[in-house]
């Protein structure tokens, strides 16, 4: 591990005594930073609304009141929570895929391969990037309808994948791998698809895992349009879902950060789950910028 | 925008590379048929052609009409939708160029500082220390929260009265030293100015932070130590090291955060929407909140695209000055790689 | 994030040209309404004309009607109890209501019509209704009113009127939620008032907040957002004399001297100390039930909210006369059937039987927080049990709407603008009514262009 602005060799510096304690609580505070609101948000919702609200704010609820996680996940089925985390998670997963598979192929073709209008064809796929998300809206619906795809999961999987995001992105990091790599698997014989599959592919994992990740999110985290594609309540996603709670003219605070947490805690889940590898491996392999 | 890419292509060397660093970029391979290229592309291409290629011609095509799909008919008005936008008698002018505004002010407030911040932490957790998992973790973990979440949960925290922000500050006598900065009482987060911006800026740090800093974490890996210890051989200090070998060596993270950041600024609308609501006035509704209300709110999608047009277009012209200040200062990562080799 | 006009960056319905039916279900509904007959007959209604296109049902012969509406809130359990007794008094309709936010509602609402998804029948607020009907989005009811034998006797007549648009009704009230005088009688017993006996005129009212003020507690806090601020500075400018928009709807007037008047009672308020400053979205209303406050104005709906939170003392009243005259703000739900590709004549029939019957039980609706639109069910007893309803509906006459035309909500949107900025301290409250005035004026000249009224 090389320390900037320091060098290895000054890492010993930070495990000198002085050093600890000023960086233990610097660790301290920053941590707070990050993890004082989301504290919040749990122990908000675990309040009645008349504590929530309380002023003097409450730390700790004066007593714990689960109705808010009792609404959401009673089994009436006036919110099918479960139903609309698997939805979620399905069209996540999809979405997730598609954009993988067709992301990384474009980013190989165009990182990798002479052919006639690359450049042009890259330039219009950048370019795009600049263009406010709105200017696709209505036209997308129009398009979903044509398709037939309203009220499906298709609708949630496919039209995003065609962000430019995941190809710009994979493209820097395939531009950067050496040459040599791929001329020895095709000396040993290897076609394009092979050099793809078996050369490009296992040597940019953390990169592929990266933005699998980031459109893991972004897709599970989108509350704007499922709310236009999806109509029927047991298709909804977590979030289109847990917009239902809002009240129509108050602001249930309780229950909308009980929704948070339920829609939260999942991916916090898969975060920590996979964050040794996206942040250390990313780290370790270097982001081509 | 091609330019989007000069900057980002002369890579740092991977580190799965064996073998001496390419002397040069060779030429792409070509192997396989005429059309192989073309079958790579394909499925992307479908699904950018039918979901983005296609809609944004549309999108040329209903700027230049009265167009609301309810319509019957959607009269055309050759560019009158872009005149409006420079004509200051017109409806639209004011609202526009004032949400411009509000985008630039957003974006210049915040961009230096989600530049900086993540650069800073992610040299401080760039170093062996206990908890530096578990930090990095921490810091990145706003981000997997939706901006929904973020804006409802930071309207309740920040608000000026009844908000635990502004309770903690008065319980630590904290916001006497606001209130010697000019802040009223209760400290106005969200119904002031400049507090508002400085909680919307606040806010988005504290949400994006972890993105950028992972980047850059990344970056940091392809500065190679021994630069550092040339460096100090030579009596460097540590600024003069940040300056002189981290900076040059970040440069194609550096341009690659700056795009993305800009970008994601000036497309900021949830945290408005949900924290200020636009508020105090129209000080924070940003040229996307204009946007959308113009186009859904009240079905002028003409109008609203040729909004949208124009504000991708400034973009375009921010993103190539981007690409060309730090590609003129590129020219000094040329030396540092030939030395990294030698 | 509650009403739509909550959001100015999400959809409101605007403008369009079109306002008739189209001629095929313009013949389809007539013929529905032919044998649905009047009200009293409804059950018999979709056996009784199985029309050739009527395939709308599910297989076993019940019409299925999808039902949309914005009830997020604890109207929304009350109307789907209401749905669901519909659908086992009726064998052979099954409505199946939809529920979602207001913001989403009028947002999605246009798309789903045009792709044949939408709903068949919907609630619409009264300031929307004029614009969706403007842009073709919904059927005329003039003979559904009139078989219904609805007439304008039985309702507030700007609620009826509102309906209207181009000669042609489309909305059926169903209730109207008016804004109310909420207190803390705990708060106010502190300060030394009697929360028997509230202050109902200004010199009252002002008395009561010094004596608050005297009390260390800003009585009443003036919100700077449309709720509840906006409604509570229309309620004034109606009080001072003052209107909106001039006779013809053609310019704004709230910038006259009533208006600045109105305003500039708000924000005296918040320099004299009656009010906090810098109040966020809902702080008015969560200031009254933490005892920070003593007085909001606020809406119906407020009830079930104060009533779930315990320890809280509280009442309400109709809205004290700080002006000249008395009024108050009201909104209005409206049932719209809805213009859609693919819409059955079966289902236009069952469609008018569901709003008939609700329509009935409109007094059972009125739990959910709500003013029976009808002067009948207003003054049934069922009704006037409902002791927190029926006091703010006392005000029923002294009702104002917002006004009645296409894209109104572009126009009013401007006033929220100068009420944040002048409760907020950052404009003069003259300067701030004349600029948005301005503003709005254009608007409005825009949206006649556009719906060539």
């Amino acid at each position: 591990m090389s320390a900037p602005g320091g060098g290895a060799r000054r890492t010993t510096a930070a495990r000198r005594g002085l050093g600890s304690g000023v960086t233990w609580a610097l660790v301290v505070v920053l941590a707070a930073t990050f993890i004082g609101p989301l504290t919040w948000m749990g122990l908000t919702s675990l309040k009645s609304y008349g504590e929530a609200t309380s002023s003097p704010p409450t730390l700790w609820p004066a007593e714990i009141d689960l109705s808010a996680y009792e609404r959401l996940l009673s089994l009436d089925g006036q919110y099918p929570v479960l139903r609309w985390f698997l939805n979620s998670l399905l069209a996540s997963s999809l979405h997730t895929v598609l954009v993988l598979a067709v992301a990384s192929t474009a980013a190989f073709a165009l990182a990798r391969m002479r052919f006639r209008g690359r450049g042009l064809i890259f330039g219009v796929i950048v370019s795009t990037l600049f263009l406010p998300a709105f200017v696709f809206l209505m036209p997308n619906y129009l398009t979903i309808d044509a398709l037939g795809w309203i009220d499906s999961v298709w609708a949630l999987v496919v039209p995003g994948a065609a962000g430019a995001f995941g190809v710009f992105f994979l493209r820097q990091f395939f531009v950067g791998l050496p040459v040599e790599l791929e001329e020895a698997a095709a000396l040993d014989g290897a076609n394009q698809w092979g050099v793809f599959t078996r050369v490009v592919l296992p040597n940019t994992r953390p990169a592929l895992a990266t933005l699998a990740v980031l459109a893991f999110l972004g897709n599970w985290n989108d509350y704007i349009w499922p709310v236009y594609v999806l109509f029927s309540p047991e298709r909804l996603t977590l979030p289109a879902g847990l917009k239902l709670l809002q009240g129509a003219y108050v602001t249930d605070f309780p229950s909308i950060m009980a929704g948070a947490v339920v829609a939260s805690v999942p991916v916090i889940v898969l975060f920590v789950l996979t964050q040794r590898f996206i942040i250390e491996g990313v780290a370790r392999s270097g982001l081509k910028g | 925008m091609s330019a989007a890419t000069a900057p980002v292509a002369p890579a740092p060397r991977p580190p799965g590379a064996a073998g001496p660093a390419p002397g040069g970029r060779r030429r792409p391979l070509r192997r396989g048929a005429w059309w192989t290229p073309y079958v790579f592309l394909a499925p992307f291409a479908a699904i950018f052609g039918t979901f983005v290629a296609f809609p944004a011609v549309r999108g040329i095509w209903m700027s230049l009409h009265d167009w609301d799909y309810l319509m019957p008919s959607k009269p055309f008005v050759g560019l009158g939708n872009y005149a409006d936008l420079f004509d200051p008698t017109s409806v639209v002018f004011q609202k526009f160029w004032d949400g411009m505004a509000a985008t630039g002010v957003f974006v210049v407030a915040s961009v230096p500082v989600l530049l900086t911040v993540p650069l800073l932490l992610a040299m401080a957790l760039n170093r062996k220390f206990p908890g530096r998992t578990f930090l990095r973790a921490v810091v990145f973990l706003p981000y997997v929260l939706g901006v929904a979440v973020v804006g409802v949960l930071f309207r309740f925290v920040l608000d000026p009265n009844l908000g635990v922000l502004n309770h903690l500050l008065h319980v630590t006598r904290l916001d006497r030293l606001l209130h010697a900065l000019g802040a009223g009482d209760p400290v106005p987060w969200l119904t002031a100015q400049p507090w508002a911006w400085i909680s919307l800026v606040g806010v988005t740090v504290w949400w994006t932070l972890g993105f950028n800093m992972i980047i850059y974490l990344a970056g940091l890996q392809d500065v190679p130590p021994e630069l550092y210890d040339a460096a100090k051989v030579d009596g460097a200090s540590a600024r003069q090291r940040f300056r002189h070998v981290t900076l040059p060596g970040l440069r194609p993270v550096l341009a690659f955060v700056l795009t993305m950041t800009v970008l994601a600024s000036a497309n900021m609308f949830g945290q408005s929407d949900l924290m200020t609501n636009g508020g105090p006035g129209t000080s924070t509704r940003t040229a996307l909140m204009v946007i959308l209300d113009t186009g859904l709110g009240q079905y002028k999608m003409g109008a609203a695209a040729a909004m949208g047009y124009l504000l991708s277009i400034g973009l375009g012209i921010v993103s190539i000055v981007n690409f060309v200040a730090l590609r003129e200062r590129g020219g000094t990562r040329r030396p540092r790689r030939a030395r990294r080799a030698s | 994030m509650s009403q739509s006009s909550r959001t100015p960056a999400r959809p409101q319905p605007g403008p369009t040209g079109s306002s008739g039916l189209s001629r095929l279900s313009r013949r389809g509904f007539l013929a529905g309404l032919g044998a649905v007959g009047l009200g009293a007959g409804v059950a018999a209604c979709s056996s009784g004309s199985p029309s050739p296109a009527g395939t709308g049902g599910s297989g076993g012969g019940a019409v299925d009607l999808a039902f949309w509406n914005g009830f997020t809130g604890g109207d929304g359990p009350v109307m789907q109890d209401l749905v669901d007794r519909f659908n086992a008094e009726h064998e052979d309709i099954a409505v199946k209501m939809t529920t979602m936010e207001w913001a989403d509602f009028h947002a999605k609402l246009p798309a789903a019509l045009t792709s044949g998804q939408g709903p068949h029948i919907a609630i619409q607020h009264l300031d929307s209704l004029p614009t969706s009907a403007a842009r073709g989005l919904l059927l005329p009811l003039d003979d559904l009113a009139s078989d219904l034998d609805l007439t304008a006797d039985d309702f507030i007549r700007p609620v009826w009127d509102a309906g209207i648009y181009d000669g042609a009704r489309y909305g059926i009230p169903l209730d109207v939620h008016p804004l109310g005088f909420f207190m803390n009688t705990t708060v106010m017993a502190d300060a030394g008032l009697d929360p028997a006996d509230p202050p109902m005129d200004r010199e009252s009212y002002e008395a009561a907040l010094d004596a608050l003020l005297a009390n260390g507690v800003a009585g009443h806090w003036m919100s700077p957002h449309t709720f509840t601020g906006g409604q509570t500075l229309q309620s004034l400018i109606w009080q001072f004399g003052g209107d909106l928009l001039d006779a013809d709807g053609a310019t704004a007037a709230w910038a006259q001297d009533e208006g600045v008047e109105a305003l500039s009672w708000m924000v005296d308020a918040v320099h004299r100390g009656w009010s906090a400053r810098d109040v966020g979205q809902d702080a008015d209303i969560i200031a009254l039930q933490n005892g920070q406050a003593a007085f909001n104005w606020n809406g119906i709906w407020s009830i079930n909210t104060l009533d779930e939170i315990s320890g809280l003392a509280w009442d309400v009243r109709r809205l004290p006369r700080i002006g000249s005259v008395d009024a108050a703000w009201a909104g209005s739900h409206n049932f719209v059937l809805t213009k859609q590709k693919g819409t059955t004549d079966a289902q236009l029939e069952a469609a008018q039987v569901f709003v008939n019957w609700v329509s009935q039980q409109s007094a059972a609706w009125a739990v959910g927080g709500q003013v029976p639109a009808r002067t009948s069910a207003r003054e049934s007893a069922e009704f006037t049990a409902l002791a927190p309803q029926a006091a703010i509906a006392e005000q029923a006459e002294d009702l104002r709407f917002p006004p009645s035309i296409p894209g109104i909500g572009d126009a009013i949107g401007e006033l929220y603008t100068a009420l944040n900025e002048a409760v907020l301290l950052t404009k003069e409250p003259r300067e701030a009514l004349e600029d948005a005035a301005a503003r709005a004026d254009q608007v409005l000249a825009d949206n006649r262009d556009r719906y060539g009224a």
